[in-house]
């Protein structure tokens, strides 16, 4: 489900200096305006690269939801 | 039925019309144009701000309020010199004017560079949880000493915008542009978004502008030596909206006074000084114009004369010396001329320009006047419709633009003069300093504004002559959709008669039929205070064009104003427009010009405007003062009827209605007396009492309830809820459209947000559940989902107001899961449950009560915190939405929670149908033994039969047969009420329905008992009643509380449900238990459940609050002073006043023993209180004289303050 990148760094290690080492997981969330899928990692900004909206909504699942039926 | 009818018949509910009109919203306009109309005066007042409202002209340039305000503003004027001769007199002249103000439309800001639209629609203000705000700018100028015009534009921040109106993003479009931009298809605008709330700016009533009422009041005679009760009072309103307030006192010795105020200071000022100011009128002049050839009329003779003579002490004889003497008395800086002059431009009278106007109308006041503190007219009722009109969102947004816009120019002109006289460097030649003037004012009006919208407070130092300062906003609850249109058409009578004592301004007056509703007005203290429109009432907002009105006039015999000397006052009425005297016309004319007027108006000759308002006020004895009173401003409520002579639409107002004959429908006309008749006879009613079923069956009471109970119920609020982030939302999962319904439910849209459902109700008193307006619920149906709901509430994360949070540029939270937390695995955190990889909720988690809702982490300390879930109940998280700032360049910070919370029918919930019979679900009653009639019907619901005969809601009876009938024969049944006549009856007409049906003809049934199967001796009154969910449910409100947090002063427990606290056991409760003599339940409730505690009581001294211990737990004893062994109780303890005491008392033994002389008593204590033996627990027994009883804690709380005050308890313990 998740794909964690497993950091290799002491956790004591990078204490207070977070942001540099932090695992920068990108999540999917949709644009509310033009409903693109955005990848946002964390601290990025919030801002649809579609359409520049500044609203992102949570998806309900990360598992695939439409399968192809041919 | 044969299959050629079954294809003619038409479907009544259109339920495949409204489903494709949902699926497919029109392209080219609006659903139901209807809603748009409604809102029109809050989004045509707003437009009417700016130059390009779209709205006619009338009789001005086109251009906006804004515009009007700047030219009223004028310009200011700084000299650099001191003013003194010797030292370059004034020096250069600086004049300083606003020439231009323009707010935009709503954009995103210039730093974005990566949105594809630079629109911002108010969806996202609202999902933002921010301002729809649009950038205003002024063009401000200024001139340097060479007399050389000067500009700068300068930025007056961001100015909030209505929706829909001229500067919103959304106007004109079309119901499918809409619901792409998130919006419902049904928008209307007319409301502000500020911080993602809705709020609108409530009508108020005002007195009505320009024209001049009577009014007697005793607290006038108050205000000074010689004042009486009797007053005339105008209210002036300028082309901008803004209004000044003038009024003329009369004296006791016949003269009278002219009072204006100015900057909330209030003045006074002799009529004659204005009278004589205004151009130079001679004695003569003025004595003619107020007599108007009445010289019998020895009571005005006497007046005028007192009027006259005693102006002689002022020795001002001209205009000229009467303007300086004014100028004088309010100097400000320029010469008194001007000052004077510029007094009565802004003070006197300044609806009309010209001094001769404001002189014809002062000599009007003066005479109205004269004839009220005669007798010879009555005087006029302020709180009568007729007196009064609207104050507009928009007019009083740009009153308090304007007035913004004024203070800085004055801020402005203040700062130069204050430079000048503190000798700093002043240079009008140099653009550098008066930049460095700019620097120190602030020009954020937009900030202004949005507070004023955000609170409803107004903060002016003018007041803007309105008589409160605080109420004027109000949230627009999206709570279902009748309350939210009841919104737009709701009028507030004023914060100022709140409070007022008397009820005669809640009164429900004749003069306000067809105007304001008098079925939908709160009960309660809002009750007549806070009125809704009526359906077709009207507020007329664009200006009209009546400029060639007095030319057409004369021109059918009305003397004009010139001639006035010539004119018999006892013979003519006055003929006025606008507050301002046109002509004179004897009575018989008047009346013609009336009806030629309303002839023309109807029939559009002669350009006179439909929204003119003909106020012919015949002569009378006593009555109202005469005159022929045109009115076409604006903020006028105007209602549509029809016109008898040519059958033709006419606009009526309230003041001429008083003198008009309106039939209520065609049956009524009376020849030769009505001239009128109502297009439909529920025009009178406001959208949500006309939505009432059959409310003419019903006492009238019932109806009112409805109407409140309308708006509490749980509906469809929006259909565009997931853009929605309102902080509590209810929702009616399975609401229907109503089988009986008025025709006006299809006109407002009603079946698009659906507010109940239709349940089979049967009247029978059952199972003993239904009493007292109980109701019982077939368990069944509400299985299948009768009247589910939810409520969706909004949590908000905002990781700026957490503690620890930077307030610089740089978060130092974040959202998300630190390395602390353990997210795999065995061990893993238990907030991963709920919260994802990002720090936010998964959607769909289930939180109850303290549950993480979010984490975040805190780069300072490198730990993770929770945000946690609030709530008391089991919430869903229904969306997450990730709020980014305003150019979309700043990282997560805000969070917008939105969290479903089922709630399915429980007992104790509120239900009601609609006629105002609320009642409570008591049992959810298994199906298997509820009664069923022949068919095997069910009920849904059952309600006890004593709900109807002390009511009287025969609608709900009539209701039940027509829905009944209608569920049958698949009809939507029209409920308009005044449709059924005593020859044709509602009960004849739903009862043929019935009985085609195979029903009884009275929607009787036999039924039979759900558990012996055996029939009721009685037949049982079934059918169909539209019932709401009323938003009232117990688990919002349910307390119990066994043991809890207590009050740490008295021990007590708390109040209030939020705390877990208990319901007050007061004194009428305790009364009720000593009555009854369960006294042990009174110990129980007020002692042992309440602040038990033991205390030490002194025995011999009686006090509470002396305890000693000793610490003898070692054998130890104490010795005294004198080496005597000092007694304690068994656990060391003592009593301290007692053993103080015994030590005094040995001393002064010893001394007295010396001296040989006797000792003095000890001192007594000031409060005795005795304790029955009951309550002493334990006597101590060996030594120690103190015993341990059961006291309330507040009662050693109440000795212990005693005692701070010098007064001590003694407790008599026997």
């Amino acid at each position: 489900m998740s794909q964690l990148p497993q950091t290799a760094n002491p956790p004591q290690g990078g204490r207070y200096s977070v942001g540099l080492v932090a695992p920068k997981e990108a999540m999917d969330y949709n644009c509310a305006d033009c409903g693109a899928t955005n990848e946002i990692k964390s601290r990025e900004p919030i801002r649809c690269r579609e359409c520049g909206h500044r609203i992102m909504y949570k998806k309900r699942t990360k598992r695939m939801v439409q399968f192809e039926a041919r | 039925m044969p299959n050629a009818e079954r294809t003619r018949r038409k479907p009544t509910f259109n339920t495949l019309a409204r489903e494709d009109q949902f699926k497919n919203p029109p392209k080219d306009g609006s659903t139901y144009h209807i809603l748009n109309e409604f809102v029109a005066p809050h989004i045509e007042s707003f437009n009417a701000l700016f130059d390009d409202s779209g709205l006619p002209s009338g009789d001005g340039d086109g251009r906006g309020l804004i515009s009007l305000g700047l030219e009223d503003i004028g310009e200011r004027v700084v000299f650099d010199g001191d003013g003194k001769v010797d030292n370059r007199g004034w020096g250069n002249r600086m004049r300083i004017w606003i020439e231009s103000a323009n707010i935009a439309r709503p954009m995103v800001p210039e730093k974005d560079k990566h949105s594809t639209t630079r629109k911002v629609f108010p969806s996202e203000a609202r999902e933002r949880l921010t301002s729809y705000r649009g950038r205003m700018t002024i063009k401000l100028c200024w001139t340097d000493p060479q007399g050389q015009r000067q500009e700068m534009h300068k930025d007056c921040g961001l100015v909030p915008i209505m929706v829909r109106s001229v500067r919103c993003n959304i106007r004109g479009m079309s119901s499918a542009e809409l619901v792409k931009k998130h919006e419902e298809p049904e928008e209307f605008g007319g409301y502000f978004v500020i911080n993602g709330n809705e709020r609108l700016i409530r009508y108020l009533i005002l007195p009505r502008r320009n024209h001049v009422i009577s009014l007697i009041r005793p607290t006038f005679a108050n205000r000074g030596p010689s004042y009486t009760q009797y007053a005339v009072q105008i209210r002036c309103v300028r082309p901008d909206q803004t209004a000044v307030t003038n009024t003329l006192h009369y004296l006791s010795n016949g003269s009278a006074m002219f009072r204006f105020s100015l900057r909330k200071q209030e003045y006074v000022i002799p009529i004659m000084l204005i009278l004589k100011a205004l151009f130079g009128a001679s004695d003569k002049e003025i004595f003619e114009g107020v007599m108007m050839q009445d010289l019998e009329n020895t009571f005005l003779t006497d007046r005028v004369e007192l009027l006259l003579r005693s102006f002689k002490m002022f020795t001002l004889s001209t205009g000229e010396q009467c303007l300086e003497y004014l100028g004088d008395k309010f100097r400000v800086d320029w010469t008194n001329h001007a000052v004077g002059a510029w007094l009565i431009q802004k003070l006197v009278l300044v609806h009309v320009n010209s001094p001769r106007d404001k002189y014809r109308m002062l000599l009007f006041m003066l005479r109205k006047l004269y004839s009220l503190v005669s007798g010879s007219c009555c005087q006029d009722n302020p709180d009568s419709p007729q007196h009064q009109e609207v104050l507009l969102p928009g007019s009083l947004y740009g009153m308090i633009i304007k007035e913004r816009l004024e203070e800085t120019l004055n801020q402005i002109r203040n700062n130069i003069s204050l430079d000048v006289r503190n000798g700093a460097t002043v240079d009008f030649n140099d653009k550098k300093y008066f930049q460095k003037i700019l620097s120190k004012i602030n020009f954020d009006i937009g900030a202004k504004l949005a507070n004023f919208l955000a609170t409803g407070n107004l903060v002016s130092p003018t007041g803007l002559d309105l008589q409160q300062a605080a109420g004027f906003t109000i949230v627009a609850e999206k709570l279902n959709w009748q309350r939210y249109i009841s919104h737009f058409r709701c009028i507030h009578r004023g914060a100022f008669f709140a409070e007022l004592k008397t009820t005669t301004v809640r009164k429900l007056l004749p003069e306000a039929w067809g105007f304001l509703c008098p079925v939908h007005t709160p009960d309660g203290s809002p009750c007549g205070l806070l009125n809704h429109l009526s359906r077709t009432c009207r507020i007329v907002t664009s200006p009209l064009s009546v400029a060639h009105i007095p030319a057409v006039l004369a021109a059918h015999g009305m003397s004009q104003t010139s001639a006035t000397h010539s004119i018999d006052g006892r013979k003519n009425l006055c003929v006025q427009l606008d507050g301002r005297v046109i002509g004179w016309a004897r009575p018989a004319i008047a009346a013609q010009l009336a009806t030629n007027l309303r002839i023309w108006k109807t029939e559009g000759v002669n350009e006179i405007p439909l929204d003119l308002e003909i106020g012919l006020v015949s002569e009378s004895k006593g009555g109202q003062y005469p005159g022929l009173f045109l009115f076409s401003s604006r903020a006028r409520m105007m209602r549509p009827v029809k016109y008898l002579a040519n059958g033709r639409d006419d606009q009526v107002g309230p003041f001429e209605q008083v003198y008009m004959d309106i039939a209520c429908t065609p049956e009524e006309i009376e020849l030769g007396v009505s001239t009128h008749v109502e297009h439909n006879p529920t025009n009178f009613l406001s959208i949500l009492a006309n939505l009432t079923p059959f409310s003419d069956f019903n006492q009238s009471p019932r109806n009112i309830y409805q109407c409140q109970m309308g708006k509490q119920t749980m509906g469809t609020p929006a259909t565009a809820l997931q853009h929605r982030t309102d902080n509590k939302l209810y929702r009616l999962q399975t609401g229907q459209s109503p089988v009986v319904r008025p025709a006006l439910h299809n006109t407002y849209a009603m079946d698009a947000f659906p507010n109940g459902t239709n349940a089979i109700v049967a009247v029978i008193s059952y199972t003993g559940y239904d009493m007292e307006d109980a109701m019982i619920l077939n368990k069944s149906a509400h299985e299948r989902g009768f009247a589910y709901g939810t409520v969706y509430k909004s949590q908000i994360i905002d990781l700026k107001d957490m503690s620890g949070a930077s307030k610089t540029a740089t978060p130092t939270l974040h959202f998300g899961l630190g390395r602390d937390i353990q997210r795999h695995g065995e061990k893993a955190h238990h907030c991963v449950d709920f919260i994802d990889a990002d720090g936010l909720p998964f959607v769909g988690a289930k939180l109850t009560s303290g549950d993480p809702i979010a984490a975040y982490v805190d780069d300072t300390t490198g730990r993770t915190r929770f945000a946690k879930y609030k709530g008391d109940e089991m919430g869903l998280v229904d969306q997450v939405r990730l709020l980014g700032a305003d150019a979309g360049d700043s990282e997560l910070q805000k969070l917008h929670v939105t969290l479903r919370i089922t709630r399915s029918p429980v007992i104790g919930d509120k239900f009601s149908s609609r006629h105002g019979q609320k009642g409570v679900c008591s049992q959810k009653w298994p199906a298997i033994d509820m009664p069923f009639t022949e068919s095997g019907m069910q009920p849904d619901v059952i309600i006890n039969p004593h709900a109807f005969p002390s009511r009287m809601t025969i609608g709900m009876l009539v209701e039940s047969m027509a829905g009944k009938a209608g569920a049958m024969h698949g009809l939507a049944q029209d409920a308009t009420p005044f449709k059924f006549t005593e020859e044709d009856t509602a009960i004849e007409y739903f009862g043929d329905q019935l009985l085609a049906a195979g029903y009884n003809y009275y929607g009787n049934e036999p039924m039979y008992s759900g558990i012996t199967g055996q029939e009721f001796a009685a037949d049982i009154y079934i059918g169909v009643v539209y019932y709401q969910r009323l938003r009232h449910m117990v688990l919002d409100k349910f307390q119990v509380r066994t043991t809890g947090p207590v009050d740490p002063v008295t021990r007590q427990p708390v109040k209030g449900r939020k705390r877990a606290g208990g319901i007050r056991f007061g004194e009428m409760e305790r009364d009720a238990l000593i009555a009854h003599g369960t006294s042990f339940l009174l110990q129980d409730r007020l002692m042992n459940c309440s602040d038990y505690s033991t205390a030490w009581v002194c025995r011999s001294c009686g006090s509470l609050i002396s305890l000693g211990y000793e610490d003898i737990t070692l054998g130890e004893v104490v010795m005294g002073a004198s080496n005597s062994l000092m007694p304690s109780g068994p656990g060391g303890e003592y009593c301290r006043v007692c053993r103080a005491a015994a030590q005094v008392q040995d001393e002064r033994e010893r001394q007295a023993l010396a001296n040989g002389k006797a000792a003095p008593p000890p001192p007594q204590a000031d409060l005795k209180v005795a304790i029955s033996s009951q309550h002493v627990l334990g006597r101590a027994s060996k030594g120690g004289d103190l015993d341990v009883v059961a006291v309330p804690y507040v009662f050693r709380y109440l000795c212990a303050e005693l005692a701070s005050m010098g007064i001590a308890v003694s407790l008599s313990v026997t």
